[in-house]
């Protein structure tokens, strides 16, 4: 489809920041889990498919003024992500990208430094690799609530629980979740971190090892034993 | 770019010119898509440009000019109206033509209906008097004619008896320019000065644009881009300039007013029907045999938005056009993507107050007014506490069962007492799960007064053994899941 040139001769073009720095930059709560502490230009990061953790990588470069397109999630919860720092006034979202999701991805990408995507169907290979090129091309950061063969990070929740609830009475404060980092390169072996997702103000902040509950829900060490009543706040 | 009010002559006293107004109501009535009425307009403004060329078009359906020149050309307004008329009608439509001071005043002539059916002529410095019969209603505002009935001022003359600055103090810029009016004073003062430096913006296509959605989409953004200009240095202009170049080289423009209040959405309209009823005007024939229905043969190679009559903006037009700024490439990515998936597939999302967890986001399509469907700042009791959910299930909750240690369907009474602990939750189509925290019941009765929109729920949030935590409702009996939490 043939595209008009957009030119004005009113009002100065603002053209997108783009210092040609090598990453965007992630909440600090979030650095240690980062290769360089820092979104990749041009890479994929793999997040699970719902929940905050996806919108938690998104919203420290939003806070510093990045666009996010958010695609093929209506269930998006954007108060709690406007919590961890998007801001919603440089954020677009695309509910519903169809089946053929991928070229609505690319003109996203050429759009916004940070995408956020959950695919609605699988993407062939081939799809992914033409995708790949226009995230290098854009220079951008494509994360992907899903799997995605070859991602360079891999960010996973592998146990959580949430504090405040009894047995009829409190209400919920704040979740502790264990997060997995693996992927490509200095993450091949991993790390891991415990977080406060989201701390009781709605932020995201590393958790102090003397805080984290004794046993929480999920594959990690207390996964075996009985599953943790919720602590009550 | 001379307007009305350049032609000013000191012969017709100090008040506005006088100005004729050409009314079509089957044209105003029509949807803005309806391409047979945008045509048949298209030619009335081609007639009522033969006789005077300088003509502006007020909204689809309405085109107005300087009564002075071709009425002394023609030999009195009677004259030209008359000449406009026969030629609407041989062309098939049925049109109103009103003249008086001001262009408002020779609206409200337009349309009100006078001795003559087809056109009412306001004697010159009468416009006052005509004016003072009328009823409130024919003010633009349903509000203000309201609020304006219920004090006991049922007409414009009622209006007029009343001090400037008591209805400016009361009613704020809407009621002064409504005084204005019922005055015999235009309702809004054209200081009309060309604008010191180009305002203009466009948008080239090479190749050549056939499609009418990008050409509307790009009209769009250039309507947006224009009026950020117009805004950053505190202007607005009372009629926008739609130029389009076709790859014959040939050119429509078309002024387009809207007092002022233009937005995007509504000049893009603006722009599709003038493209349509252009295309139809030069392919001869009403409806082109063959080409589909949405593209312009030949095709546009340039889309032009030029301010006309810039003026000082009153502070009304901020709230308006909204503040965020966009960038040029995120703007062109946007309107490639509502080119391929629609113009409401593209939205952005505005904080919103409201009780319930998918009303705290307003989404609205891209370009369109952004108006937050709840206000925000005020309380809203029974709005849930603590963080966000990070999933919500945006207007279509998912169904589910919570049952107590017995097995059978946890419900509150209008008490609110619950009627066993919830032990576990099933959500629709996954394997149950076990309750191990909740809290609750939490009674919402949300628009009481309102039958149809009433809804009495009881909330609870749920915590499961996988960890994740969960805001569910009941009513009558039936669970729901609104939001999650993980």
């Amino acid at each position: 489809m043939p595209v008009g040139q957009h030119r004005s001769s009113g009002s100065a073009a603002l053209a997108a920041a783009d210092g040609g720095s090598g990453a965007l930059p992630v909440l600090p709560a979030l650095r240690e889990l980062m290769p360089r502490g820092g979104l990749g230009r041009g890479s994929v990061v793999s997040v699970p498919e719902s929940g905050l953790l996806p919108f938690a990588v998104l919203a420290g470069a939003s806070a510093d003024g990045a666009w996010c397109g958010i695609a093929g999630m209506p269930e998006a919860g954007l108060a709690a992500a406007a919590g961890l720092g998007l801001d919603m006034a440089r954020t677009l979202l695309v509910p519903d990208p169809g089946v053929n999701w991928p070229p609505v991805v690319s003109s996203l990408i050429d759009g916004c430094e940070l995408v956020l995507v959950r695919p609605p169907a699988r993407a062939a290979a081939q799809a992914r690799q033409r995708l790949e090129a226009a995230l290098r091309r854009a220079r951008g950061v494509l994360v992907v609530a899903g799997d995605w063969p070859g991602a360079q990070v891999r960010l996973r929740v592998v146990a959580q629980g949430w504090t405040g609830l009894g047995d009829g009475y409190g209400r919920l404060r704040s979740c502790c979740a264990e997060v997995v980092a693996d992927g490509r390169g200095e993450l091949a072996a991993g790390r891991t971190r415990w977080l406060w997702l989201p701390a009781e103000d709605g932020a995201v902040t590393v958790a102090d090892p003397a805080d984290i509950p004794a046993s929480l829900p999920g594959e990690s060490a207390g996964a075996g034993g009985p599953a943790l009543r919720a602590v009550s706040g | 770019m001379s307007g009305p009010k350049q032609v000013s002559g000191p012969g017709q006293g100090s008040g506005p010119d006088r100005v004729m107004v050409v009314h079509c109501p089957e044209v105003c009535a029509a949807a803005p898509d309806d391409r047979h009425a945008a045509h048949a307009f298209e030619r009335v403004v081609a007639a009522v440009t033969d006789l005077c060329p300088l003509v502006e078009v007020t909204a689809p359906g309405i085109c107005a000019f300087a009564a002075r020149g071709p009425s002394r050309y023609f030999g009195g307004e009677t004259i030209v109206a008359r000449k406009i008329v026969t030629a609407a009608r041989d062309i098939g439509v049925a049109c109103r033509v009103g003249v008086a001071e001001g262009l408002r005043a020779a609206q409200i002539a337009a349309m009100s209906a006078g001795q003559d059916p087809e056109i009412t002529v306001v004697p010159a410095g009468g416009t006052r008097e005509f004016l003072a019969g009328l009823d409130v209603s024919v003010l633009d505002g349903a509000d203000l004619a309201q609020l304006l009935r219920r004090l006991g001022v049922r007409t414009l003359g009622d209006l007029a008896a009343l001090p400037a600055t008591d209805v400016a103090s009361r009613f704020g810029a809407i009621g002064e320019a409504a005084h204005r009016l019922a005055c015999g004073a235009d309702d809004r003062p054209l200081a009309a000065s060309p604008p010191a430096e180009d305002l203009s913006v466009a948008a080239e296509f090479d190749p050549p644009q056939t499609l009418a959605e990008p050409l509307v989409f790009a009209g769009k953004a250039l309507a947006e881009e224009l009026f950020q200009a117009l805004n950053r240095k505190g202007l607005t202009c009372a009629r926008v300039m739609v130029q389009a170049r076709w790859a014959d080289g040939k050119e429509s423009s078309r002024l387009w007013r809207h007092d002022g209040l233009l937005t995007s959405v509504q000049l893009a309209d603006r722009v599709r029907w003038q493209l349509d009823g252009w295309q139809a005007g030069t392919s001869g024939a009403a409806g082109t045999a063959g080409a589909a229905d949405d593209e312009y043969g030949g095709g546009v190679t340039l889309l032009r938005l030029a301010p006309d009559q810039v003026v000082r903006a009153g502070g009304l037009q901020l709230a308006l056009w909204g503040e965020a700024v966009i960038t040029d490439r995120v703007a062109r990515a946007a309107m490639r993507l509502q080119a391929m998936l629609g113009h409401e597939a593209v939205l952005r999302p505005l904080p919103s107050g409201g009780r319930n967890a998918d009303e705290q986001v307003t989404q609205t399509p891209l370009w369109d007014k952004e108006e937050s469907r709840f206000p925000v700042g005020q309380p809203w009791p029974g709005r849930i506490p603590g963080p966000a959910p990070a999933v919500v299930y945006q207007g279509r909750p998912r169904a589910a069962t919570v049952t107590g240690g017995d097995g059978r369907i946890v419900t509150v009474s209008g008490r609110c007492a619950v009627s066993a602990p919830p032990v576990t939750l099933t959500v629709d189509g996954e394997p149950p799960r076990a309750i191990t925290g909740w809290t609750g019941p939490w009674p919402l009765t949300e628009r009481w007064w309102d039958d149809e929109a009433s809804s009495r729920r009881a909330r609870f949030q749920l915590v499961t053994d996988d960890g994740r935590a969960w805001l569910a409702s009941v009513r009558d009996g039936n669970w729901q899941i609104e939001a999650g939490y993980w």
